[in-house]
């Protein structure tokens, strides 16, 4: 067999593929099954998000970056808002804080739910997608009676939250975090131990600490290669310095460890919540800003750590209502970026896994 | 770490495999938590952001809207258009047109937000997908027809207004309550 002539083909996977979490195409050098080289296209789901924001008002920005990175739209609000405080050094009251910490977790936790079930999905396990699925729901359903919608939510602005909490949302919100906490554990019986959930992802798709750093990964991702990175803890925004809460780190860097280590912050972000919503103080929650307020002239780059790594803005802002420029950095960009400098040498079912457990989206890569 | 045939790992696999299984068994017995959708329905919560519609004053029926046009500026997607030529002799704007383009729409409640007068809404309301782009366009009758049964916190200050000329609540003419001008700016 070994006289054998073969020879090195092109595969085109993508654009529609469903395993590329939006419309990704690579384009694979082949050599049989295994992938000799990546070259990642991207630009399919282009909106022309920073352009659009610079013809709108910085309130009328805030919707239109909802869809800059859907999965968790909070963090987008978020970003934008705190760049834009930044700018007009606006004082956020307590309670606003706290309500944006909380939404910010819950996002996150949501986030990480649907990894869990798309990256089990992904590589072959059905029952794991539909129990992510159903938990993530409870927070969806937290989201919807807060702020009324589910993905875009438009909730956090400049200088607050649009709504306060509703009525019964404390008790609700403990008895989700309650049944998330209780189901991690079914999670993880699926999984943790499945001999063929182990096969494919134990070894597969080692991103050494390095190259991750190298190509700017952040996130689940570069913690799982062993370096301890989150803005909450190197660079603390909101209150988040208050919060007593741990960053999980794991050494391994391959597909499993980048599982197990969301798992693992499911729980920290679950902490977080309830400290939160412990110390949640009475007030405004919102500080008096007209909706056409001016920032003085000048340049503020804000970044935070949302579910996938580091969700930056640069906004530029020359005295008028509507930014001059508006730069997003979202870290989906990033762990595309990176592929073609570990994924190779794998089979090309493997390269399923490592693109499902780096937890690209395709809108943040886009824009 | 690895498990696999062929070495011991093959009866700890075979545990794995089978408190897998253990998980999914235990939800047997359990009800569904899905709905049968077009028969059965959520009930919305009462922030939800459906359609867009248009209050009508609780009393009289009449349109709320005093078109000030604050909508029409917080819109990020400009689906909202209003024309409201001011009146020459008493100064007062006068509602000709006002439409929705819910194709345009991304239901972000800026519009809500920003209205003074507790005239336009986000209702819970949601059913409303058409095959036909030129559906989407809602002007005010309509508008105001799907907001009359929506439930609303009127926050308009109580003025007494002399009660004006018999107005048929589908006009397109929205009875005047209030002076814009000074109203207009405290957004």
């Amino acid at each position: 067999m070994s006289d054998l002539r073969t020879e090195e083909y092109y595969l085109n996977m993508g654009p529609h593929h469903p395993s590329t979490h939006g419309v990704c195409r690579m384009v694979l050098k082949m050599d049989g099954e295994k992938v000799k080289e990546i070259e990642p296209h991207i630009g399919y789901l282009h909106r022309s998000i920073e352009k659009i924001c610079e013809n709108r008002t910085y309130a009328q920005c805030i919707p239109i970056l909802d869809r800059f990175e859907y999965v968790t739209a909070m963090s987008c609000n978020y970003v934008f808002a705190l760049a834009a405080e930044r700018l007009a050094s606006i004082e956020v009251p307590e309670r606003a804080e706290h309500i944006r910490v909380i939404m910010l977790e819950l996002n996150r936790i949501a986030s990480h739910l649907l990894f869990y079930g798309v990256t089990a999905m992904d590589i072959g396990a059905l029952t794991p997608f539909l129990y992510g699925l159903r938990e993530r729901e409870s927070i969806l359903d937290l989201f919807e009676m807060t702020c009324g919608q589910r993905l875009t939510y438009n909730y956090i602005r400049v200088g607050g939250v649009s709504r306060d909490l509703p009525n019964g949302f404390i008790p609700k919100c403990h008895e989700a975090l309650n049944t998330i906490e209780k189901k991690l554990a079914d999670y993880e019986g699926l999984l943790n131990e499945n001999p063929i959930w182990l096969v494919r992802t134990v070894g597969i798709g080692v991103l050494p600490a390095k190259v991750a750093l190298d190509y700017g990964v952040s996130g689940p991702c570069l913690r799982a290669s062993g370096v301890q990175y989150d803005l909450r803890r190197n660079d603390p925004y909101s209150i988040y310095d208050r919060f007593e809460f741990d960053i999980p780190v794991r050494h391994n860097g391959d597909c499993y460890d980048r599982y197990l280590l969301r798992l693992d912050e499911i729980r920290q972000s679950i902490h977080i919540v309830r400290q939160a919503l412990d110390a949640l103080p009475e007030g405004d929650f919102k500080a008096k800003v007209s909706p056409n307020f001016k920032p003085p002239a000048g340049e503020v780059y804000a970044r935070i750590e949302n579910s996938r790594g580091e969700l930056g803005v640069h906004v530029i802002s020359d005295g008028t209502k509507k930014p001059l420029r508006v730069k997003t950095r979202g870290a989906s960009y990033n762990h595309i970026a990176v592929l073609p400098a570990f994924a190779t040498d794998v089979l090309l079912a493997d390269l399923v896994a490592i693109f499902a457990t780096m937890d690209v989206i395709m809108p943040e890569v886009d824009r | 770490m690895q498990g696999g045939i062929g070495n011991m790992g093959i009866f700890k696999d075979i545990k794995a495999l089978f408190s897998g299984m253990r998980i999914t068994s235990k939800h047997l017995g359990r009800h569904a938590i899905t709905l049968q959708y077009p028969e059965e329905k959520w009930e919305m919560p009462e922030r939800s952001r459906g359609v867009v519609v248009l209050l009508s004053d609780k009393e009289d029926g009449s349109l709320n809207c005093t078109s000030c046009m604050l909508c029409m500026r917080a819109c990020p997607t400009a689906a909202i258009v209003i024309d409201s030529p001011r009146d020459p002799e008493t100064k007062k704007r006068n509602l000709k047109k006002f439409e929705i383009d819910f194709g345009l729409c991304c239901f972000c409640g800026l519009c809500e937000e920003a209205c003074n007068f507790s005239a336009i809404k986000l209702a819970t309301k949601y059913e409303f997908s058409s095959a036909d782009k030129d559906s989407f366009l809602w002007d005010v009758n309509k508008l105001q027809e799907v907001g009359r049964d929506v439930d609303y916190i009127d926050t308009r200050k109580k003025k007494k207004v002399a009660p004006k000329k018999e107005t048929t609540p589908a006009e397109t003419k929205s009875p005047e309550k209030k002076p814009v001008d000074q109203k207009g700016e405290n957004s």
